[in-house]
């Protein structure tokens, strides 16, 4: 069985990069499971896919634990720990990153013994989300890397896939899934079958159990407010906005009323100050700022705090 | 209006009262109308929330909110909400609590609950003359789902369930007209792109009694399919070009409170949006973005006489 786990953010087409992937498995003939993993499943947030392939029919259920190929659309998801890239990789596993940087940067990064292979990324890109068609590329790459997939069947699932799209779309998924597919030529085949797991093989899931209590002890209640905020939804970001203190006006209002999160409060000498643990990165403050004092830079570009005016 | 709070930009809250954190998308346009709309309405609610997008807001054990939370079926949250009016009359009657204590009960849905699965319920508790408060964010399918068409979606928007060349054939159906029917206390259309306004329709709702119903466009980035950043902008253009009527119902009268000097074509407001990109590519669609330019011209006919 082939087991194969995409990692990147929402809205870079994950889930259509894992049933592109899926479909061109079956229509070799195998049996196979392709499910994206639901939770927040929004922009910008970590989204995780998964495929299972196999000869024979599959009898393993749920995420993957262990997978054979990590797939790793967007390498700032590295550091998140929410994202859990590196759940269960061992020596064995396979790893894709689409990056600027080298894979040699990356092993030494991760201290990580077992493969990694890159799809490079234009070093110029200062947002990720702007590789809109990078879930095709991934789905391309492992397509090669499985060793079991010929490019017509690659064709014919990225096209059954995306049916009902613009044929531009379309074209332009295919190009970019045919590009991932030859720039993984000379490892093609470097993922191998592995053996199905047994039912004694199987690892029991880390839930603890409950025992059955009376509604007024087990019915959810939540006696505290505002406990959202125990949610870092910072770690959305792709790009930050940062205030420039010497153009802003204080006009204080347009930036806080229009954030979609109320992310941005007026401190007292009225100056708006971000919440960067909750702030997503829509940058619509960006947007709506008259006098232009609110730019975005890249999240993974680290800024100084004399840069976030903090 | 002489007696609003909310007579400069400048009076509108610098600080919010919604927790951060709720794992809505970025850039959601109906958590941006939610958010200014908590501010006015304040800590004293308790929200009946129907399933849809903003399920996601109380996700347990988390909660934005300074006070109740209650989620219903999809049609239920107006029944929800009876039901939370009469225990507090009836704690009141009983003098368990006092008029201080007193909440205001807000039904909060999407536009699938409230335009389709949910109205039988909205019809009969504006019948019964139920004392809340009704907000739909309205982005004009289902969401939370992965943007199925609903009855709030617009002519030829593409969605997950509409996907021709032609879009979504039916038209958005005029929920404000069938909500002002009912003689409610007060209906009213609004938008997070124009906080001012907002303001003072939901200082309004909170000083009246009886069935009080707002109604906020929600620009969608994943839904409508634009950048998150163009939110704000794609709101402004709704407004501007036309589409979104910002008006109010009260005392049997209907009264525009913006209206635009001079609209923006439509096409200013479709372009922006994915949704509506098979409109313009690989051709023109000159007749069905000609139909929807006469739909609003005719509109705001009837309207500036």
């Amino acid at each position: 069985m082939y087991r194969i786990r995409f990692h990147g953010r929402g809205g870079q087409g994950m889930k259509t990069a894992s049933r592109i992937l899926g479909t061109a498995f079956f229509l070799e003939g195998l049996e196979v499971q392709d499910a994206p993993r639901y939770g927040a499943e929004c922009r910008g947030a970590p989204i995780f896919a998964y495929v299972r392939a196999s000869r024979s029919p599959i009898n393993e259920r749920g995420i993957i634990r262990c997978p054979d190929l990590v797939i790793i659309a967007d390498d700032s998801l590295v550091t998140v720990p929410a994202a859990g890239v590196l759940a269960g990789v061992t020596d064995q596993t396979f790893m894709l990153v689409s990056t600027s940087e080298k894979a040699v940067t990356w092993s030494h990064r991760l201290n990580f013994a077992g493969s990694i292979l890159t799809l490079p990324t234009p070093v110029e890109i200062t947002d990720r989300m702007e590789l809109r068609f990078v879930g095709a590329t991934c789905a391309g790459a492992a397509a090669r890397l499985c060793g079991i997939i010929t490019s017509a069947t690659l064709e014919q699932a990225v096209r059954e896939e995306l049916t009902g799209l613009p044929s531009s779309v379309i074209e332009r998924n295919l190009e970019k899934a045919l590009e991932g597919y030859t720039l993984m030529a000379e490892h093609e085949g470097c993922i191998k079958e592995k053996a199905m797991l047994s039912a004694e093989q199987y690892e029991v899931p880390e839930w603890i159990n409950l025992p059955f209590e009376k509604a007024s002890i087990s019915a959810p209640v939540i006696h505290s407010s505002l406990t959202s905020e125990l949610m870092p939804t910072g770690l959305w970001r792709t790009m930050r906005p940062v205030i420039d203190r010497e153009h802003c006006k204080k006009c204080w209002w347009i930036c806080s009323t229009s954030c979609p999160d109320g992310a941005i409060d007026i401190d007292a000498d009225n100056n708006p100050q971000i919440d960067y643990e909750h702030c997503k990165g829509c940058l619509t403050c960006v947007t709506v700022c008259p006098s232009h004092a609110i730019q975005a830079i890249p999240e993974h570009k680290n800024p100084t705090s004399e840069e976030t005016g903090s | 209006m002489n007696e609003t709070l909310f007579r400069r930009i400048k009076d509108l809250p610098s600080t919010h009262l919604l927790g951060t954190g709720v794992p809505t998308c970025a850039g959601c346009g109906g958590l941006q109308a939610l958010h200014q709309i908590y501010d006015v309405l304040g800590e004293k609610t308790v929200f009946v929330n129907a399933a849809g997008c903003m399920t996601l807001l109380s996700v347990y054990p988390f909660t934005p909110f300074r006070g109740s939370w209650l989620y219903t079926a999809m049609a239920a949250a107006p029944a929800g909400a009876q039901g939370i009016r009469d225990a507090l009359d009836i704690q009141l009657k009983k003098g368990q609590i006092t008029t201080d204590d007193d909440l205001q009960a807000i039904v909060l849905t999407g536009d699938g609950a409230a335009y389709g699965m949910g109205m039988s319920a909205t019809s009969s508790a504006i019948e019964r003359g139920l004392d809340f408060v009704y907000i739909c964010y309205d982005n004009e399918g289902y969401g939370n789902t992965g943007q199925q068409y609903s009855e709030a979606t617009p002519h030829a928007a593409r969605t997950s369930t509409s996907k021709g060349p032609q879009g979504y054939p039916g038209y958005k159906k005029d929920l404000f007209s069938i909500w002002a029917a009912h003689k409610p206390s007060y209906v009213a259309t609004v938008i997070g792109a124009e906080p001012l306004d907002l303001a003072r329709k939901i200082e309004k709702a909170k000083e009246k009694q009886g069935p009080r119903l707002i109604l906020a466009l929600s620009p969608c980035p994943t839904g409508w399919d634009y950048d998150p950043k163009e939110s704000a902008d794609v709101g402004h253009l709704a407004v501007r070009t036309g589409i979104w009527p910002l008006k109010e119902y009260e005392d049997g009268k209907v009264v525009h409170t913006k209206v635009p000097r001079k609209r923006l074509p439509v096409e200013e407001y479709l372009k922006r949006q994915g949704r509506f990109s098979h409109l313009f590519e690989p051709m023109r669609n000159e007749e069905i973005l000609t139909g929807i330019q006469e739909r609003v011209d005719a509109y705001w006919a009837e309207i500036e006489g």
